[in-house]
């Protein structure tokens, strides 16, 4: 007897432990979720034309998902302490959807993050820059976004200035080559946001323009973030299925 | 008839002397290193630092010419004439001339520190503009070009350079050539979705056990986990002592 006794109360040690542990995971998953969807670095409108933008659906997921399993820790912590049949059903339950969510969280931003190459911005970007007439607002948006990019980043295009060379683009229509071998934002700028000189960045001539690319500036960021989201997420879905089977076990455990 | 005859005779000397041919191949700027370089209309050559000391009061023109075009040029076709125009480049136009300086724009020695280079093709406002032949507007296609050095004396072209070597362009991509089809399935992704497949699976599976065994109560016994009572009273009856005030009857 005693040692059942022994046993039972290890395991329900355990078990509030790990639910202690899940809540405060979840919260923690929640709070680094409304990071990245306030998007510090402004890049939301370079990826939601990529048809990237799903791992930004992926974040908003983690948000609920985070508080979910906040409240079904505590709900849990009662349910193992009472013994309570219904209650550690209703938990082990809506765990288990919690769980379903979360897996596609996970999922999304794993895969998304493969799909971020080189190509793809540098596609989007020879089409989008400053096209003429814009099609819709998103046009405007990545205009913006890519400007702000290369001058906060004082880098230029994705892989370099060359980029506008190598490759017609919706920029070129408009701007002749001769003018703008690249664009003005490419040039180091003053405080008025106008070229320190504007021959020296026409000719390429160090120090008067940005010879860097911005692809580790727009990679940088969205990787922490998928990864962010992946791999934490993984990290917490493992515990908690190791919670779960405890519970389970405990649950199929309890006298009626 | 000797008055006229003398400015003729002093036009016929340097003729007559020919054209200096100098040993310098202009080039494309090497120091420093520019990006623009070469770009689709444009490009950068070294401007010819002490290489016309000797023509201090000469005019020095930088001809540019289709390549197969160079052998064809006439020296002394004057600037700014119909053969020489930059607005009839390429066609019928092979060859024009631009850039015009005088000796005091190139310094000998080069001043040290400056970046000093000729951008041929950085005019554009003149480049429609036919009363500008002299227009050093971008060029047409990606070439190949030839440029040279020469030096006119009023319109007689007293010294030239060596034609340089082939300079051509660069040819733009349309976007459509850039393939976004991906890297694939990186290893983590698939690891990510095999075990939360698998655990999923096992969790489901633990959850159905437990519903279809222990839903009906056969699981849990009073010998397993008990239920915290709050109050825990045990009486013990050593002796069987019962009240039985009906069995004294």
């Amino acid at each position: 007897m005693a040692k059942s006794d022994d046993c039972v109360h290890i395991l329900q040690g355990l078990l509030v432990f790990g639910n202690v542990v899940i809540g405060m995971c979840g919260i923690a998953l929640t709070a680094e979720c409304i990071y990245f969807v306030s998007d510090p670095h402004g890049l939301y409108p370079l990826l939601k034309t990529t048809e990237n933008g799903d791992i930004y659906a992926a974040a908003w997921i983690g948000i609920f998902v985070g508080l979910a399993l906040f409240a079904l820790s505590i709900l849990g912590i009662i349910g193992v302490i009472k013994a309570s049949r219904t209650l550690l059903l209703v938990y082990i339950i809506l765990m288990l959807i919690t769980f379903a969510f979360e897996m596609a969280s996970c999922i999304t931003a794993a895969t998304h993050q493969d799909s971020f190459t080189p190509e793809l911005f540098l596609k989007q970007m020879l089409e989008r820059y400053q096209k003429s007439e814009p099609a819709n607002n998103s046009d405007n948006e990545v205009t913006k976004t890519w400007d702000e990019l290369m001058i906060q980043n004082h880098c230029c295009g994705v892989l370099g200035p060359s980029d506008w060379q190598e490759y017609t683009s919706a920029f070129r229509r408009t701007h002749s080559d001769a003018d703008y071998p690249w664009p003005r934002m490419c040039c180091a700028l003053d405080a008025q946001r106008l070229p320190v000189n504007l021959d020296g960045c026409k000719l390429g001539v160090p120090g008067y323009y940005n010879s860097n690319g911005c692809y580790d500036a727009i990679s940088g960021p969205v990787s922490t973030h998928a990864w962010g989201v992946a791999w934490f997420g993984f990290a917490i879905l493992c515990w908690t299925f190791c919670v779960l089977l405890g519970t389970m076990f405990y649950w199929s455990g309890i006298e009626y | 008839s000797a008055r006229t005859m003398l400015p003729l005779l002093l036009l016929l000397l340097p003729a007559a002397h020919g054209i200096a041919q100098l040993r310098y191949k202009p080039a494309l700027t090497q120091d420093p290193r520019l990006e623009g370089l070469t770009t689709a209309s444009t490009f950068v050559v070294d401007q010819p630092h002490c290489v016309f000391k000797d023509y201090g009061d000469a005019e020095i023109w930088l001809v540019v010419a289709l390549d197969q075009a160079t052998s064809s040029f006439n020296n002394s076709a004057g600037p700014g004439t119909s053969e020489t125009a930059f607005q009839s480049f390429p066609n019928p136009v092979r060859a024009y001339m631009t850039l015009n300086a005088t000796l005091g724009s190139y310094p000998c020695p080069k001043p040290a520190g400056d970046i000093r280079v000729l951008r041929v093709g950085s005019e554009t406002s003149c480049a429609q503009d036919e009363t500008r032949p002299t227009c050093n507007g971008p060029l047409p296609g990606p070439g190949p070009y030839r440029v040279k050095f020469l030096a006119l004396e009023g319109s007689v072209p007293v010294a030239e350079t060596e034609w340089s070597a082939k300079i051509m362009l660069r040819t733009a991509k349309p976007p459509s050539s850039i393939t976004t089809t991906g890297s694939g399935h990186s290893a983590g992704m698939i690891a990510i979705t095999t075990i939360l497949s698998i655990l999923f699976a096992i969790l489901l599976a633990g959850l159905m056990a437990m519903l279809v065994f222990c839903g009906s109560d056969s699981c849990g016994g009073s010998s397993t986990f008990s239920k915290p009572e709050p109050v825990s009273v045990r009486r013990y009856n050593t002796h069987h002592v019962y009240d039985q005030p009906a069995a004294r009857l």
